[in-house]
């Protein structure tokens, strides 16, 4: 019994000491610091997955029931990207039944931890007849497969019930329609609550329309309570800024959907306001449409420094960095301008250019690098000049004209930055600002002789294309070719060289050339039936087949040279000894002696002779 | 004669032959193609000066266009743009003159036109960076003769001496050393032209630079005719843009702009 004790002991021991000293244990013991991520992949990892495989097609009418001649919204939604349905041009409709395109947009929709595109088409419908207008099945496309738009009716009663009119509509309005270019007014989107008190929230708020633009960095949201109906309503107030840039008459609609309860960080509500929870019900909502006039900037009474303030400024002092000054001194003169009332362009408002001057150099105004929605909430705009006295005799900085145009008079007015007095005293110009000033009137002389010069008589440089050579695909190609061509010589240098360290590899080649010729020659022979010369050729061949491994020159080689080169490395029968003796003698006696030779019997040994011309040929590879 | 050329030599001469002929003749149909070109080029070139001359800038504008298309020039080019600039269209007449320049950098009427527009209508000159300002020294078909030049002289510097067994001089590692430094010197001006082919006018007055690449966007701005743009990326007619020192971003038509140097080398396109 004790001895179990004390075995159970030891293996617990055993197992914590492992435990302890294992890694996975240190490691649990000592929490290891995260690793650092990108932040902008974690908030993208963070987002909810979009789904795009759920596509549900609805249609409907807002509201239902109407009376004849009222407007009434038709609004097809489909749970997919915009840009991924395709509608038809048109709706069959009866044609008592007017249907006009209207707003439309996307929204991301969060359920079940997944964003759901929703698209919504609004169209205008306006029945001039009472009865039941129905919009029949109608087919789409989104993402390029075949889906049917439900049919739909809409009821069109002379004396419907109250609530079966209540509409939500978006209301848009302007403090003024009419306006010049480039004057700024803001622009007011507003959703009344119902009456009983609840209200919703707007998103992705859009002006629409043609020629404006439109401030992203003022916009406000507030709700506060505002008459409607005859009686003060919970409203979400949605306010930007408009610019126009075009003249002439510029229809401008509002575009929402409702969020229900979602609250974005700028809202600022005042009062009660009940808002709505649960999960927000996303509708496409429009406004009517507010036509604004807007005029051109009058030409005449146009004052100096004019750089496109439109609205109601004012000037504040300017400011020096310091009045006492040395010739070359340069110094910062900061001017700011601040706005009278709503409507003026502040953000937008450009410094004026600087004067030319004999006795100060004025470099380029920086203009005011805060963001629009800083300008607009500080409520001035500062601009600053850096300025730099070429004499000692100026007592005040130039004054540097500027003007703005007032909508409400209709006129410019000046708003010249005035004088600043300051002391100058006798000092050097520096050799960097000698340059510079040289510089600016080379450059000023050269601006004011600029005209348009005349033609060209002839066509002058060409090419084929504009693209440049080196973006065209031929031109890699017409790189090939030095390259090939050094590569090429590269490569028969190296064997070149090898060769050079080898020779008997090129002696072998030559050798086995010779050697196949005079073979040719042999069988001509043979065919010939010319004993001498056959064993003429065959001496040849197998002298030429020989020379390379003494080395030697073949003509010196006898048959006995053949004959011990052959028994070299493997026993060389007694027939092919005499083989060789054979032919080299008649060679031999056809060459050296008097009378002629009698080769016809060699004729018949052309088979032993082509193995042992063989043996010689393997001994050259 | 004819007996003292081996047999084995006859057909490799007449290959020879044929091959020659077959060269010179596809020289002699580009050439004439080429001529043709050059010839109807400078037919309508004419035509365009007289039309000029005779103050009808619509078919002189018209003229030197279909010149311009048949055979791209830089004094063609200049002319399109006096001509243009004659009759009211700033946008096409800065395109011209840049792409005038753009060829041959040293037309100083063209500039002297270009800064002169750009004054009048008050258009900043395209935002350029340092190796694209080099890239406009010379034309930009010389970088590469340049570059492909002193490249394979260098190469055949270093390696020729040994291959053909000359004796290694210091004149021939002086033009070595000279030809890459030529070589590496000519990299960033090719950088500056590859980036400078993304260099975009806006050819139409007020030009909406729109939010998202769709016809109801929110307008962000508008540009004015002329405005030097630079292309991002292209999504089917639309292409996004960034215009101004203001690094404006946004989506414009395809047609608004006109680019420097369009995908397939002809104007208008």
């Amino acid at each position: 019994m004790n001895l179990k004790i004390w075995r159970l002991i030891l293996l617990w021991s055993l197992g914590l000491g492992t435990w302890i000293f294992s890694p996975a244990a240190s490691a649990q013991t000592q929490p290891a610091s995260p690793p650092a991520q990108d932040p902008l992949m974690n908030l993208m990892l963070s987002q909810p997955r979009v789904e795009l495989g759920l596509v549900t097609v609805m249609s409907s009418f807002d509201p239902p029931v109407v009376r004849p001649g009222e407007e009434t919204i038709y609004r097809v939604t489909v749970t997919a990207l915009e840009q991924s349905v395709e509608l038809p041009s048109e709706i069959d409709v009866l044609p008592s039944l007017e249907l006009r395109p209207g707003a439309h947009g996307q929204i991301l929709q969060l359920a079940e931890g997944k964003q759901i595109p929703l698209t919504t088409f609004n169209y205008r419908a306006r029945p001039s007849s009472s009865g039941e207008f129905i919009v029949a099945s109608f087919g789409v496309k989104v993402y390029g497969k075949p889906m049917t738009v439900p049919g739909v009716s809409l009821q069109v009663v002379d004396k419907p019930a109250d609530a079966a009119l209540a509409r939500q509509m978006l209301l848009l309005d302007f403090p003024s329609t009419n306006l010049f270019v480039g004057q700024s007014v803001r622009a007011r989107v507003r959703l009344p609550g119902s009456p009983a008190g609840s209200v919703q929230i707007l998103q992705q708020v859009q002006l629409t329309g043609q020629d404006f633009i439109v401030d992203q960095s003022s916009v406000r949201q507030s709700v506060p309570t505002l008459p409607f109906g005859g009686s003060n309503v919970v409203t979400f107030v949605y306010e930007t800024t408009l610019t126009p840039i075009a003249s002439g008459k510029i229809a401008v609609s509002a575009q929402a959907y409702t969020a229900g309860s979602y609250l974005t960080p700028q809202l600022v509500i005042t009062g009660t306001a009940p808002i709505p929870g649960g999960l927000p019900q996303y509708r496409l909502l429009e406004s009517d449409p507010v036509q604004l006039t807007v005029r051109p900037l009058p030409k005449e009474g146009e004052l100096p420094g004019f750089t496109g303030g439109i609205g109601n400024f004012t000037l504040d002092p300017p400011k020096l960095n310091t009045n006492a000054l040395r010739v070359g001194d340069p110094v910062r003169l900061t001017v700011a301008v601040r706005k009278n009332g709503e409507g003026a362009n502040l953000s937008r408002l450009a410094p004026p250019p600087s004067p030319a001057s004999q006795e100060w150099e004025v470099l380029t105004a920086v203009p005011d690098t805060a963001p629009p929605q800083v300008i607009e909430a500080q409520g001035f705009a500062a601009f600053h000049y850096t300025l730099v006295p070429l004499s000692e005799q100026v007592r005040a900085t130039p004054a540097i004209p500027f003007s703005f145009f007032d909508p409400t008079t209709g006129k410019y007015s000046d708003l010249t930055i005035p004088p600043v007095p300051v002391s100058v005293k006798a000092g050097a110009l520096g050799a960097d600002l000698r340059t510079l000033l040289q510089t600016n009137a080379a450059l000023s002389d050269a601006e004011e002789e600029l005209s348009l010069r005349g033609l060209a008589s002839n066509p002058g440089r060409s090419t084929s294309s504009l693209v440049p050579w080196q973006e065209q695909p031929w031109f890699p190609l017409v790189q090939l070719c030095p390259a090939t061509a050094f590569l090429g010589l590269w490569g028969w240098d190296r064997r070149r060289r090898y060769l050079e360290q080898h020779p008997h590899i090129l002696r072998n080649r030559r050798a086995r050339r010779a050697l196949r010729r005079e073979w040719r020659s042999a069988r001509e022979a043979a065919r010939a039936r010319d004993g001498v010369s056959f064993a003429t050729a065959a001496v040849n061949a197998m002298r030429v087949a020989s020379a390379p491994h003494y080395p030697a020159e073949p003509r010196a080689l006898v048959g006995a040279d053949v004959i011990q080169l052959l028994g070299n490395g493997s026993g060389l029968a007694n027939h092919d000894t005499e083989l060789v003796r054979r032919f080299f003698t008649v060679a031999d006696v056809s060459r050296f002696a008097a009378g002629p030779a009698d080769a016809s019997a060699l004729l018949n040994l052309q088979a032993e002779l082509d193995q042992l011309l063989k043996r010689l040929e393997a001994r050259l590879s | 004669m004819k007996c003292l050329v081996p047999v084995a030599q006859r057909p490799r001469r007449r290959q020879l032959k044929l091959g020659c002929g077959l060269g010179i003749g596809i020289l002699l149909v580009f050439w004439c193609s080429s001529s043709g070109y050059s010839a109807s080029s400078d037919t309508v070139f004419q035509a365009g000066l007289e039309s000029y001359r005779a103050g009808d800038y619509g078919p002189a504008a018209d003229a030197f266009r279909q010149s311009a298309e048949l055979q791209p020039a830089s004094g063609t080019l200049q002319n399109l743009g006096n001509s243009e600039w004659q009759r009211g269209a700033v946008g096409p007449a800065i395109l011209a003159w840049e792409q005038s320049l753009w060829l041959n950098p040293f037309n100083e009427n063209a500039r002297n036109n270009l800064r002169f527009a750009r004054k009048s209508a008050q258009i900043e000159a395209p935002d350029l960076a340092w190796y694209e300002v080099v890239s406009t020294w010379l034309p930009v078909n010389w970088w590469a003769g340049i570059a492909s030049l002193s490249l394979w002289v260098a190469v055949a510097m270093i390696t020729l001496p040994g291959i053909l067994r000359w004796r290694k001089t210091t004149w021939h590692q002086a033009v070595a050393a000279l030809g890459l430094m030529v070589f590496l010197l000519t990299l960033p001006a090719h950088w500056g032209v590859h980036t400078r082919m993304r260099t975009g006018i806006v050819v139409q007055k007020g030009t909406s630079l729109r939010l998202t690449p769709t016809e109801e966007a929110q307008v962000v701005t508008r540009l004015a005719a002329g405005e030097p743009v630079r292309r991002e990326s292209v999504r089917g007619k639309y292409v996004l843009i960034r215009a101004g020192s203001q690094a404006l971003y946004g989506w414009i038509e395809q047609s608004q702009l006109g680019w420097l140097c369009p995908r397939t080398g002809k104007l208008g396109n």
